[in-house]
This record gives C-alpha cells, structure tokens and sequence, in this order.
C-alpha cells in the first residue's frame, strides 16, 4: 500500500530524514483494542515541506506523535536520521527533542506563567545555551515571527495567532532539522493562518528546514511539497503538489 | 542546507535556572499554593505546639521536683527526728541511699555497721527495693497470681514459705508478658538471706529509735518545729549527737529557715481569730469579715502597704488584749446579781503573737505562701511529664503521628492535583527537552518550598501558642525554666519537618508525571 509515490523532492539533495518501517500503534482501552496505526511506511527527506491529510481519528495525529518521538509504537520502528528512536535513551530522546525537532501545537501549549521571551529561550536553556546568548537569540527569533515589542507579554494577554507565533519562535529556537506541526492554524482565523502559513513557507524556503504538518487547512496544499492521505491508520495516497493540481479538478477528488 | 543529527545526552539545566522556573510557577498559582501552605502551616504548628508545651512541661517538672524537694525538707527532718520508722521503709532508704552520701552514712553509724558490711547490706536492700517496685508496678490480677494478697515486706515472708514460692514460679512461667527483674536463683539467695537482712533492718530501726527517744528527751514536750527553728545552733548539735547526719553548712540553715517560717505562718494564721484584723481584710475585699479566710489574708498581705496596715492592726489586738487582761485582774470580784457588764466584751481584743514581725517579713511570707501554692499546681499539671515516645506521652505520640498522617496524605493530596492538571504543561516541558530529573525535581522544590514557607509560619505559631499556653498554666513564676535552646531545636526541627513531609508527599506524584511520554500525559489531560 505504501510507498506507490516514488519519492520526490525539491532540492536535490534528497536525503532520508525520517524513515517509518511498519509502523503500528494500538491503544488497549479495558479489553476492547482500537488500533490507530495498521503498519505505515514512509520515507520524508530533508528540506521538505510535507502536508499530511485525512479525516479525524483517521490516526493523523498518531503518526505525528510517532515521527516526532513522543510516543512509543506498539511495533514498528521510526528511523530519525537513521537513528532508531527506540534504541534512545531517556537523555538522548530529550536531547533529540530539544535539539533536533521543533513541535507546534494546535493549542499553542506555550507555558503560562513565562513571558514570550521566557518561553522562547526555555529550550535554549534545556540546551545548554548560555542566558545571555539566549536572550539575544530569542529576541531574534521574535522578530523573525514580528513580535518583537511584546517579548515581556505572557500568553494570556496575547492573541491566538500572536500565541501561535511565540510558539513558532519557540519551535526554533535549538535550529530544529525538522518542523511539526500539528494543526498549526486550526483554532486561528483565515488572515491569521495565512500569516502563520506564510512563516512556515519562508522558514522552508530560506532557512531549509523540514517540515511536517498535519492539517485540514487546504490552502497548506499550495505551499507543500507533498501532500499524503492517512485513512483509517494507512497511507491512502502520497502525491506531490504538481500532481495533485494537474489532477484535481475539484478538492472532492482528493478525498476519494 | 544539510543538518546532521548527532544524538548526544541532553545535559542538565542549570540549579538557578530550575529555581526560576518553580518561583515563576508558584507565583502563577499563587491562591492554590497558598492553600498548601495554609495545609503543612496547620500542621506543623500542631506539632510544634505539641513539642513545645511537652518540652515546656517536661523542662518545668524537673525544676518543680527539685523546688519542692527543697521545700518539703521540714516535714522530711520533723518526720525523721521524731519516728523511727519500720524494716520496710528503712529498706527504701536504705536503697534509694548513694553510696557515702547522708543517709548512707547515719545509718552506718547508727548501726554501726563497718564499711563491708555496710555495703553489702546496702546492696540487698537495692535488690529488695527492686523487687519491691517489680511487684507494687504490676496490675492487681497479676499481683495476686504470683504472691496472692502480700503486700510490703510481707512478700518476702510469703514467698518463703515452700506453698507460695511454688504458686510464685508456676504463674511466673505461665504469664508470658511478665519479665522478672533478676534471675530465680538470685531471688532464691536473697531469700536465704532475707531472715539476716531482717534482723539488719531491725537493728536499724532500734537505732534510730534510741537516737529519737534522745532528741525527745530534749524536746520535752515542745512541738519539733519550734525546736527546729534553732538547727543551726544548740539543737542542732543535738541532734548530729543524737546520730544523725545533719550538716551544719548546707541543711541546718535551710531547716532552719524553713522551720521558722512555718512558725510566723502560724502566727499570722492566729490573727484570724481576731475580728478586728478580719475587719481590716473584709474591707478591702468587699465581704462580710465572717467570710474572710486564710487565703483572703495571704492575697492582702501580698501588698507591702496592706502588710504594715495590718501589723499594726495585730499590734493593737494585742496590746487591747494585754490591757483588758490586766482590767480584768484589777477588776472587783464580781458582786451578787451584778453582770459583768462594766467591762465591755468589745473592748477584749485577741492575745497575737507579733514578736520580731515586720511588715517585710509580712509580705515575704505572703510570696513564699504565692511560690509554694504555684509549684504545687505545677505538680499537678506535670504528672506524667517526659514519659513515652520522646518524653510526649504516649497519647500525644500517637496523634502527632496520625496528624503527620494526615497532613501528609494532605499534602500528596494537593501536589497529586497540581501535577494533574500541570499534565500539558509537562509534556510540553519535555517536548523542548526537560529531563524526567528536571520535571521530578521541579515538582519536588516546589513543594519543599511550600513545605519551609509553611513549616516556618506554623513553627512560630505553634511555639506561641504553646508558649502563652504554658506561660498562663504555670505563672510567670516559671519562666526561667522555659528551655529556650530546646524550643529554638524544636522549630527548626519542625520547619524540616513540614519540608521533608512536603518533599515526599510529591516524590510520587511528580515521579510518575515525569515517567508519561510527553504524548500520553497530554491524552491523560
């Protein structure tokens, strides 16, 4: 079922960065077994801009835990950068998260009681950078997302899509190799997720970084590179962009 | 662009840093932190007022003893000097005796008992006394199993006999929970020797008996205290004649200080037949002088105004009754069908005894009278004071445990609900990187800092309460004996206390948050 998309991607290198190899997952709720993953298999490459898509409780979000190493698979294995994530130690699984992958949330998740600032240079801090430095690269990376003035501002006294763009901020703030996101603009207005579309295309253009994301949002078709379809915990379809639009002549056949 | 990903180990945030982040959070959550406070505050000043009204008590009863024991030196001479007691409880003394010290030596020398002699005989009577204790400490159905109804010294001479030894060993063996203080043998050669030992006491007993009927002869029929009064100077010689050891240096000025107080109370206790002197103190307080008692007069005395006052008052009973005796001497025999009523009764007045009172001496009395009522009371309320599980008593041990109890499924209580509804917040900490150490530990400071904030807001409050508690009970009379090194131990044992209770009621709670992967605590939630 999978991999019937030969893999594609813009810049030449095209280097595996996550490796998924029959992936499963299966949630034990008082005897009755749902599973959410039924064996997935998927290879995204590095500098990549990918969109997955596919109706709730079709496993979308479970496929993201996975990938971003939060979450163990019942079997199955995960290869970020050819490094098996089971085979992590609880040290290095932190170190990978806080170095190598940034998350962002549908719900922000930012931490309530820090400043904007605060929340952006938290993960400098669980890496080691040094405050001073920190600071500075913080205040950077507000600028990046245009909230530099409302860096003492905690999350309270922000909007939704000001919220959205700490978390962003934050995201990066380790040079992440990858970007997940999950929903990024599901609780934000139309103006709103366009801007926080719009981020995420210039991160992916200018500063190279993988990014994956889970979406309903189908203006995100116009700015990935590939688009794939989890239904009922497999891969329905992966196609690229070019394609999807040389096919589509109304978004109903995307669903199929 | 290319990025590797070199898997390393995530290193270890900062103490500072960590610090920072539980201060900020605390201060979010302020209202349900100080909620967790108000928790450990509660009981840890329970403990605390526990620990210092018990150290207060404790502290207090020591210097109770002691003072009463000084006080209490009178009536143990007056009783001495005029009994000579019996076996048994020469055999206590005897027992109770250090080696060299007082008692051990009169006896000696009443006796006249060399020094081995003497020693091993103060060895049987301790082991008598032991004996003696084991049995008066046992509950009354036991007492009566092993020796029946004897009581005293008559155990001994009950267990001699072949029939009560047999019940004594039969019953030792059967009640399981009772631990004989020596081995059988040993009772078995005390025994033996207990018929010597008698015939010891005896002689002891003769003794003293020979040396009271001397301080007798001398009293000749004068009360003891009168005669005591002076026991620094004849009577005293008197009496270290008699056999006594009486020291001349340290005792003889305190018995004789002692005696001669009792004396002036006496005196001044007499006043009360004097409706006069009465008048004087049912003025003042507000009553009928028919109602005016003793107590009434030691309150009034305890006023150096009111002592002269009523001195004076004592001074003028007696020299009306000097001169009413004196007309009555004087006046005509009475002539028939004449009444007595030339003389009028009012003018009587009562015969008081004021030699070498002064109105000083008065109030003096009057406070000694105040001290000796207070260490009294202070007796009364420390019974049973340092017993038990660290000199608590073993009912208060048992609720300060099952307050700590309490308190601490309290607190675990508190922190299991903030780790809870803390879950997002924990999985996005770990989803930027934080180690399940950090997570642990941020739980863990957290609650340790409640804990101290707590522990010192009910520390001072407990040791106030206890303080003001005791202070109220025992009269300002005491506050020399309040340990204040002791209490100043208690609260900071206290505040780690409320520290280590806090610190380990969110070991658990926090441990299992920082074990969840980021993922599941956020479905959790």
């Amino acid at each position: 079922m999978a991999e019937n998309t030969a893999p594609q991607t813009t810049d030449g290198e095209g280097r595996v960065i996550i490796r998924t190899v029959g992936l499963k997952k299966s949630y034990i709720m008082k005897d009755v077994v749902t599973e959410a993953l039924r064996g997935v298999n998927m290879e995204i490459f590095t500098g990549e801009f990918i969109s997955v898509m596919g109706p709730s409780g079709s496993g979308k979000s479970t496929f993201f835990n996975m990938i971003g190493a939060l979450d163990s698979p019942t079997t199955g294995r995960v290869f970020i950068d050819e490094v098996d994530v089971a085979q992590l130690t609880a040290e290095e699984l932190a170190y990978l998260r806080c170095h190598k992958i940034g998350y962002i949330f549908q719900s922000y998740n930012l931490i309530k009681y820090m400043t904007a600032l605060e929340n952006v240079t938290t993960p400098m801090a669980f890496g080691g950078v040094q405050p001073d430095q920190a600071r500075e690269r913080g205040m950077d990376l507000l600028d990046l997302v245009g909230l530099k003035e409302r860096w003492h501002h905690r999350p309270i006294e922000m909007s939704g899509g000001q919220q959205q763009r700490v978390a962003i901020a934050r995201s990066l703030a380790n040079n992440p190799s990858v970007l997940l996101c999950d929903e990024p603009t599901a609780n934000l207005d139309l103006h709103t997720g366009q801007d926080i579309l719009n981020i995420l295309r210039k991160l992916n253009k200018e500063k190279g970084v993988t990014i994956i994301c889970a979406t309903h949002d189908h203006r995100m078709m116009d700015i990935c590179d590939r688009l794939m379809w989890i239904r009922d915990g497999q891969i329905d379809r992966i196609a690229r962009r070019d394609e999807v639009h040389v096919e589509v002549g109304g978004i109903g056949g995307m669903d199929e | 662009m290319k990025k590797e990903i070199n898997v390393a180990n995530q290193p270890w945030l900062g103490f500072s840093r960590i610090i920072q982040i539980t201060v900020d959070g605390i201060r979010y959550r302020l209202f349900r932190a100080s909620v967790t406070v108000a928790v450990i505050a509660v009981a840890v000043a329970f403990l605390m007022n526990i620990l210092s009204e018990s150290l207060i008590k404790r502290s207090v009863a020591r210097d109770t003893r002691d003072r009463i024991h000084e006080m209490r030196l009178i009536l143990d001479w007056s009783s001495r000097l005029t009994t000579p007691g019996n076996p048994e409880s020469v055999l206590r003394e005897v027992a109770r005796s250090t080696p060299g010290g007082p008692i051990y030596q009169e006896v000696a020398g009443m006796a006249g008992l060399d020094e081995a002699t003497m020693t091993a005989f103060h060895q049987k009577c301790s082991q008598g006394n032991s004996y003696l204790d084991f049995f008066a400490n046992l509950d009354y159905a036991k007492r009566r199993n092993l020796i029946h109804t004897a009581t005293g010294i008559g155990i001994f001479r009950r267990l001699q006999t072949p029939n009560g030894m047999e019940q004594f060993t039969k019953s030792l063996a059967d009640i399981h929970s009772i631990r004989f203080t020596t081995s059988l043998d040993d009772l078995n050669t005390f025994l033996t020797d207990w018929g010597k030992l008698q015939v010891q006491l005896q002689a002891v007993v003769a003794a003293r008996a020979k040396a009271v009927a001397q301080i007798r002869q001398q009293l000749a029929g004068k009360p003891i205290t009168d005669a005591l009064a002076d026991a620094t100077g004849s009577f005293g010689d008197t009496v270290r004649q008699a056999g006594f050891v009486f020291d001349g240096e340290t005792v003889a000025p305190l018995v004789a200080s002692q005696a001669q107080a009792e004396l002036d109370v006496k005196r001044l206790q007499e006043s009360m037949d004097s409706n006069a002197c009465k008048q004087l103190i049912a003025q003042r307080a507000n009553v009928l002088p028919a109602d005016v008692n003793v107590i009434m007069m030691w309150k009034y005395l305890g006023n150096a105004k009111f002592a002269t006052r009523y001195l004076e008052r004592m001074k003028q009973e007696n020299e009306k009754a000097i001169a009413y005796e004196q007309k009555m001497k004087n006046a005509p025999p009475k002539a028939e069908g004449e009444t007595k009523a030339t003389i009028d009764d009012t003018e009587q007045g009562t015969r008081l005894n004021v030699a070498g009172l002064v109105p000083e001496r008065l109030v003096e009395l009057a406070e000694a009278r105040d001290m000796q009522a207070s260490l009294l009371r202070a007796e009364r309320l420390t019974v049973g004071a340092g017993l038990g599980f660290m000199g608590l008593g073993e009912r208060l041990a048992w609720l300060l445990f099952v307050s700590l109890l309490v308190c601490g499924i309290g607190i675990a209580n508190a922190m299991l609900m903030t780790v809870t509804e803390r879950f997002t917040e924990i999985a996005t900490l770990k989803c930027l990187g934080a180690l399940d150490g950090f997570i642990m530990l941020m739980f863990v400071l957290e609650s340790s800092f409640l804990g101290v904030v707590g522990g010192v807001i009910g520390a001072i409050l407990g040791a106030l309460i206890g303080l003001s508690r005791m202070l109220a009970a025992f009269g300002l009379n005491f506050a020399g004996a309040i340990p204040a090194t002791d209490i100043v131990v208690a609260v900071f044992a206290s505040v780690a206390m409320g520290m280590l209770l806090a610190g380990i009621a969110a070991v658990l709670p926090s441990f299992k948050a920082a074990r969840l992967a980021p993922m599941e605590a956020m479905r959790i939630e």
